[in-house]
């Protein structure tokens, strides 16, 4: 009875993250196919980028199509909430500082992101505006195995991706020690995990279904 | 300044550091430190973000990271902002502007150099903890955004000294740009770009920044 009112008295706290939160860290290149569909090589450490939390979008709002993009592309990923500050954290140690699990786009400006590449710079202007970073509802960890959790995504009911987090090239716990080691997490930060391949282009007017299959849905409408 | 008081919060305002979401930081906005870091000058901005466990205050230290050998400074000027503001335009930024701070971009060379050659996102080089260093905040009726001068010294060391006339894109034109697609927060800070004179830091070095007669603070490096 202890651990599950403790359990509720996290869950219940931890399902406004979106509110709670400080920052997105999010994790690129973390499945095999999706580094292999864009061409790019596998990573021999993880790849990190961040979104500030001016990107949240929650279920049944809208993805802003920006006039600087042709190439607007989804992205479906495992997101991860910390429930507790945590730094230099062991991977041992990781999964207990996580509170829960969410559902979540990494929406990307497919060819500024190529141009930031091929000029050197950050690729903050490809994965950081407004709304692009569309989250499900929360899911408290004791409902999911993150070594074995389905995520798949559908643009106007139409399957595109479909992945396991099994196939991540860095588990969830390795990825929290990675990024604890020098920048610390705080209650409510969200960690995107990597999406799998089938990432594709959004058109203004697509719906945009997200979810972990049994679990959690959500659904975003592109504007 | 009643009219300052009845726009922003002073005191609010004062501990830009609790209320702050985000740190929006321009690169190469001024010739020379494009050029002494064989960059092109850009034709636009570039911007990226730091997280807010970056932020150190006055007298607060600078962590030397484990995974790095050659972090370096860049003194920036910092922008407070006052009011939630999205899509505003440059003639109107200003008026969302609560006041500034000067700031140091603390920056891990190496693996910034590494990222770039590897078509990668620099957030292991900008994004540590500890790597936005900022002085305390100066109410925007006591700075003109287009005539600061600022000072950084290593030690006794005087390493990087300009004047914000010298930026290649104006502070309006960087809250216009940049406020086009990511919205900015009450406490939220733009860091607007160093000057050349970047260089390296070492554990025991103390760092000094400051805007001559108006402001300064010292970090320690660990």
């Amino acid at each position: 009875y202890f651990i599950q009112s403790n359990l509720s008295e996290m869950a219940s706290k931890m399902k406004d993250f979106v509110e709670l939160g400080s920052k997105i860290i999010c994790v690129g290149r973390n499945y095999a196919k999706h580094a292999k569909e864009l061409g790019n090589s596998l990573p021999e450490t993880p790849l990190i980028f961040s979104k500030p939390t001016t990107s949240y979008v929650k279920d049944g709002g809208s993805i802003l199509y920006p006039s600087i993009t042709n190439m607007l592309h989804h992205e479906v990923e495992l997101g991860v909430i910390m429930s507790k500050v945590t730094s230099r954290i062991t991977a041992n140690a990781a999964l207990d500082n996580v509170a829960g699990y969410a559902v979540c786009i990494d929406v990307t400006c497919r060819d500024i992101q190529e141009d930031c590449k091929n000029d050197g710079i950050p690729w903050t202007m490809a994965k950081s505006l407004d709304s692009f970073c569309p989250v499900g509802p929360f899911v408290s960890s004791h409902l999911i195995d993150p070594s074995n959790t389905e995520i798949t995504l559908k643009v106007n009911d139409i399957l595109k991706q479909q992945g396991n987090s099994r196939d991540m090239i860095f588990s969830i716990p390795y990825l929290i020690e990675y990024i604890s080691a020098h920048i610390t997490l705080l209650p409510g930060d969200l960690i995107l995990t990597g999406t799998p391949e089938g990432v594709g282009p959004l058109q203004v007017g697509d719906k945009v279904t997200v979810a972990i299959p049994g679990i959690s849905e959500a659904s975003f409408y592109v504007k | 300044t009643l009219l300052y008081t009845i726009k922003f919060e002073l005191q609010m305002m004062k501990d830009f550091v609790k209320q702050c979401t985000k740190i929006v930081c321009i690169g190469r906005n001024y010739a020379k430190h494009a050029a002494e870091l064989g960059n092109e000058i850009p034709a636009e901005p570039f911007y990226f973000i730091k997280p807010t466990t970056c932020l150190v205050e006055d007298g607060g230290e600078i962590i030397y990271p484990d995974i790095s050998n050659n972090i370096h400074h860049e003194l920036e000027l910092g922008v407070v902002i006052g009011k939630k503001m999205s899509k505003v335009t440059k003639e109107n930024a200003m008026s969302y502007v609560a006041g500034y701070s000067v700031t140091i971009d603390v920056t891990c060379r190496d693996w910034q150099e590494k990222c770039k050659a590897e078509r990668k996102p620099w957030s292991i080089s900008k994004c540590l903890d500890t790597f936005c260093a900022v002085g305390p905040f100066i109410p925007a009726d006591e700075l003109a955004h287009d005539n600061v001068e600022m000072l950084l010294k290593v030690n006794e060391d005087k390493r990087q000294h300009v004047n914000t006339k010298d930026m290649l894109f104006d502070v309006p034109t960087l809250l216009e740009y940049v406020n086009q697609h990511i919205t900015l927060l009450p406490g939220d800070l733009v860091q607007t770009g160093t000057p050349d004179g970047v260089g390296p830091m070492v554990k025991g070095d103390t760092v000094f920044v400051s805007i001559p007669g108006v402001s300064e603070a010292s970090f320690k490096v660990v």
